[in-house]
């Protein structure tokens, strides 16, 4: 187990590491020059020049990357673009000059709001998703399977932007069912927080539920015709006690290990809904750093997403190994 | 509140009543493509304390009786008439309350394969322990506990063990699980579907003798669901033999083994050699109840020249070394054995599950490469060739595969045509007339037609598959056939026609074969020698009758001993 553990942290790091290096060399092959952006529009050559060495700019991508590195495991002082210094802690991941603070303290800001954001998309997904394909399994071409099926199916087909803007059209501009989708910090107001989180929540956990929906149907109706599902029913258990503590513990594994994908994925931030509901969270941070060449903020964001893959991956497989023991972690 | 208590008339009627009652039992599942009848006008009793034998061949519809005692069957998709009684309670239209008060109290089963059987995620102690309390609810969980590990060290297994999880333990060991599981509640019947038919000869034998002793202590009936002659004359008290749904006969097993009244049965009876069938004759299948004897005994030069040798052959697998440097125990397979196959004889190849047989199998098809020792094929040192695709390809054309299998064994996406020929297209320069040809001159060598040609795997019965898979394995004219298991998977009858085509075969073509088997009735009838393998070490080898009529390893004659 320990072993295990040091393992994938190993890898981890190792996952981690290969990433940046990746998103860095991408945006050191870029054609545009993060000195001119960081600079603004009014400099001139000398100035730009200035600033290139004053961030670093003029050294060798590796000496750059060293840095990088090296401020993520004990902090370093970064200079501001006019050559202030700026201390950066550990584990520091550079200073954005595109938004002039931290790409830490950029995304701590913002993350919040994706969490917000990632918990309740996940317990749509968890109860909408994974329920409906439970039920579906259980009343198999029944009417409530059809029904169940064709609506996976269309949160299959549909994409986000437009059911994101139709509903939002319908539910609070037409109608005024919900409120306005926005993000107020629970500690401020709970009741709003919930209210403005409502609708992007049931949006984006709806459209990754049908997977989860499809896929748990056809795996519990596959594990239903294991041999130790009709030895429970043969001692004289309950259709529904059998399914409980025998069909799902079977069905488990697949859904489990999508599942660890998923929260990893939507933890890294989810642009798209984002945007279509105006809330501020990581996956936009990363779209709009992107969009300006902002590297040292794009490295963050992108290592973040990796980052909370790698854990809920990892994470997922404990989970695998604990419902069945004839897993072994390796 | 137990659940005798909760049908105290039923508990009355027992007296009287048979432990279980079947009158004109039909059971009809009905599919998208219509109605199939999967058993039809059963009708039987079954006394306290009394083994009845449930004999036929895969699709006859035994095992729908014994899940028809269960009330098993998915009430959606199955019609069942007539009448089942477990101690006057009627099973058949019975709610599934009644029936979930019935199973695992009053009727139980142990199912073939007990490994699928019994749930991997849960320890075998917790799954006997909820076996029982299913039926005493109330019952404290440490009574339950109790009772679980009284059960399982009734079937030979120590209490230490009850926390293990099903797939640690040997299929031996599993089947007792089950059964223990089973018996818990002391059911008036139990319905065991194959419990010893994926088990070696030894543990199958104690398995039958453990379920015997166990009867006589609960009296419990029991309907023993089979294929094997052999568990039914050692096992039964009465016999009822099925075919295509139908009940054929019912009588004593006595009779039925001495007098049978069906040919059918008398087929099924002979289709199965035994240790005191007279090797190499012609055995009988469904077609052919009394087939000729054949003409001439089998003729081997007694000092041919090895064919295909292999001297001090060890296999291990894993080992190597783990991440943090230790060094990984590896599985020995194969501990430095030597044996050779001659020029035109038959080698049995026989041991239980795991002792290395398969194993020696694949390092002589050149598909696995040995840990050390000399492989060699006609003088020609071919330990190499698992590594080697020229030197493995050379091979092919010489040695050539029929797999255990006939299911797993033919590409399901490719035409019996295009299976058969596959050797001749890699290796000759044959063109497509002329492999056409050969195909058909195979498949009438192997007892189908041409008419077969354009058909896919799947519209064959098991039979007919192994036929084309060695078709398949005759096509470039080998020298040698390597056969793992060749019919084990095979029902009786079709298991004898197999024999029988592959002893004209040999004739026939002069073949040297390796075949490897656990089934030593099997190797009697079908080898001139026969080498015996545990745990990765040769005890034994010599001619067929040395071997078999005064062996000379103790364990040769506990694997004689157990064979029923």
């Amino acid at each position: 187990m320990l072993s295990y553990l040091i393992r994938r942290a190993l890898q981890a790091a190792v996952v981690l590491l290969a990433i940046s290096a990746t998103a860095f060399a991408l945006f050191y092959a870029a054609p545009s020059d993060p000195a001119v952006i960081a600079c603004g529009p009014k400099c001139d050559a000398t100035q730009i020049a200035a600033v290139r060495e004053s961030m670093g700019l003029d050294e060798p991508i590796l000496a750059q990357y060293a840095d990088y590195v090296r401020g993520f495991v004990a902090g370093r002082t970064i200079s501001d673009v006019d050559g202030t210094p700026i201390a950066c802690d550990a584990p520091c991941l550079g200073y954005s000059y595109a938004l002039h603070e931290p790409v830490r303290a950029a995304i701590t800001s913002r993350f919040p709001v994706t969490l917000s954001l990632a918990g309740g998309a996940l317990a749509v997904i968890v109860v909408a998703g994974i329920g409906a394909g439970f039920v579906s399994a259980l009343r198999r071409g029944r009417p409530t399977d059809r029904v169940l099926s064709g609506l996976t199916l269309l949160g299959a087909s549909v994409q986000i932007y437009f059911l994101g803007y139709a509903l939002q059209y319908l539910l609070v501009y037409r109608t005024g069912w919900f409120a306005l989708p926005g993000y107020t910090p629970p500690g401020e107001d709970l009741g709003a927080w919930a209210a403005g989180l409502l609708l992007p929540c049931l949006v984006l956990g709806f459209v990754n539920a049908a997977m989860f929906a499809r896929l748990s149907r056809a795996q519990l109706l596959e594990v239903m015709h294991e041999g130790y599902v009709r030895t429970a029913r043969g001692k004289g258990l309950s259709p529904l006690r059998t399914h409980l503590k025998y069909t799902s513990r079977g069905a488990a594994a697949p859904l489990v290990q999508l599942l660890g994908l998923e929260v990893g994925a939507l933890l890294g931030g989810a642009f798209i809904t984002e945007t279509v509901f105006g809330l501020s969270g990581v996956g936009k941070l990363a779209v709009d750093a992107v969009v300006q060449n902002d590297l040292p903020t794009v490295v963050g964001t992108v290592l973040l997403a990796a980052f909370f893959v790698v854990v809920f991956v990892a994470l997922a497989d404990l989970v695998v190994a604990w419902l069945d023991p004839r897993v072994r972690l390796a | 509140m137990t659940a005798s208590a909760a049908a105290p008339t039923a508990a009355s009627a027992v007296v009287a009543a048979p432990a279980l009652r079947v009158r004109d039992l039909s059971v009809t599942f009905t599919g998208p493509r219509g109605a199939v009848t999967a058993a039809e006008g059963i009708t039987f009793d079954l006394a306290r304390g009394e083994v009845l034998g449930l004999v036929g061949e895969s699709g006859s519809g035994k095992s729908t009786v014994g899940l028809a005692a269960m009330g098993l069957h998915d009430p959606a998709r199955t019609r069942i008439t007539g009448s089942l009684e477990v101690g006057g309670t009627q099973v058949v239209g019975a709610l599934d309350a009644e029936l979930r008060a019935l199973r695992g109290s009053r009727v139980a089963m142990v199912f073939q394969d007990a490994l699928a059987a019994l749930s991997p995620f849960h320890s075998v102690g917790a799954q006997l322990a909820e076996a029982y309390r299913v039926h005493h609810r109330g019952a404290p969980r440490a009574e339950a506990r109790d009772r679980a590990v009284d059960m399982l060290e009734r079937v030979g297994i120590t209490a230490a063990r009850a926390r293990d999880y099903p797939h640690q333990f040997s299929g031996g060991m599993r089947q007792r699980v089950m059964i223990a599981m089973a018996l818990i509640n002391s059911p008036d019947v139990l319905i065991a579907d194959e419990p010893t038919t994926a088990l070696d000869a030894r543990v199958q034998r104690q398995v039958l003798d453990l379920l015997d002793e166990l009867r006589r202590e609960h009296g419990t009936a029991v309907v023993l669901v089979t294929h094997d002659v052999g568990v039914v004359a050692h096992a039964t008290d009465r016999v009822l033999v099925m075919r295509d749904s139908m009940q054929l006969e019912l009588a004593s097993t006595e009779r039925v083994l001495t007098a049978p009244e069906h040919p059918y049965t008398r087929a099924l009876i002979g289709a199965a050699p035994t240790l005191n069938t007279v090797p190499g004759t012609r055995l009988a299948t469904v077609d052919e109840p009394e087939p000729k004897p054949r003409t001439a005994a089998r003729a081997v030069v007694a000092d041919a020249r090895p064919l295909a040798e292999v001297t001090d052959l060890y296999v291990e697998f894993g080992g190597g070394r783990t991440w943090s440097g230790r060094r990984r125990e590896p599985t020995r397979a194969v501990r430095g054995i030597s044996l050779s196959v001659r020029e035109g004889e038959t080698l049995g190849l026989v041991g239980e599950s795991g002792s290395g047989k398969s194993t020696t199998a694949r390092v002589l098809a050149g598909l696995q490469r040995p840990t050390s020792g000399e492989v060699r094929f006609e003088g020609r040192d071919i330990s190499g060739a698992a590594g080697d695709a020229a030197l493995r390809r050379e091979l092919s054309r010489h040695a050539q595969l029929v797999f255990q299998d006939p299911y797993a064994s033919l590409n399901p996406r490719r035409t019996v045509e295009q299976i058969v020929t596959t050797p001749l297209r890699v290796h000759t320069r044959a063109d497509a007339a002329e492999r056409r040809e050969r195909a058909v001159e195979l498949l009438e060598q192997v007892g189908l037609s041409a008419d077969h040609l354009e058909r896919y795997p799947h519209e064959f019965s098991g039979g007919q598959r192994q036929r084309v898979g060695i078709a398949r394995a005759l096509a470039l004219r080998p020298r040698l056939i390597i056969a793992d298991e060749p019919v084990s998977a095979l029902d009786v009858s079709v298991q004898a026609q197999v024999l029988n085509l592959l002893m004209d075969l040999r004739d026939e073509l002069g073949l040297s074969l390796l075949f490897v088997s656990h089934d030593l009735a099997v190797v009697r009838h079908f080898c001139d020698r026969v080498a015996v393998m545990r745990h990765g070490e040769i005890v034994e080898t010599g001619d067929r009758d040395e071997v078999f009529d005064r062996p000379s390893a103790a364990y040769t004659r506990e694997l004689l001993a157990a064979t029923v």
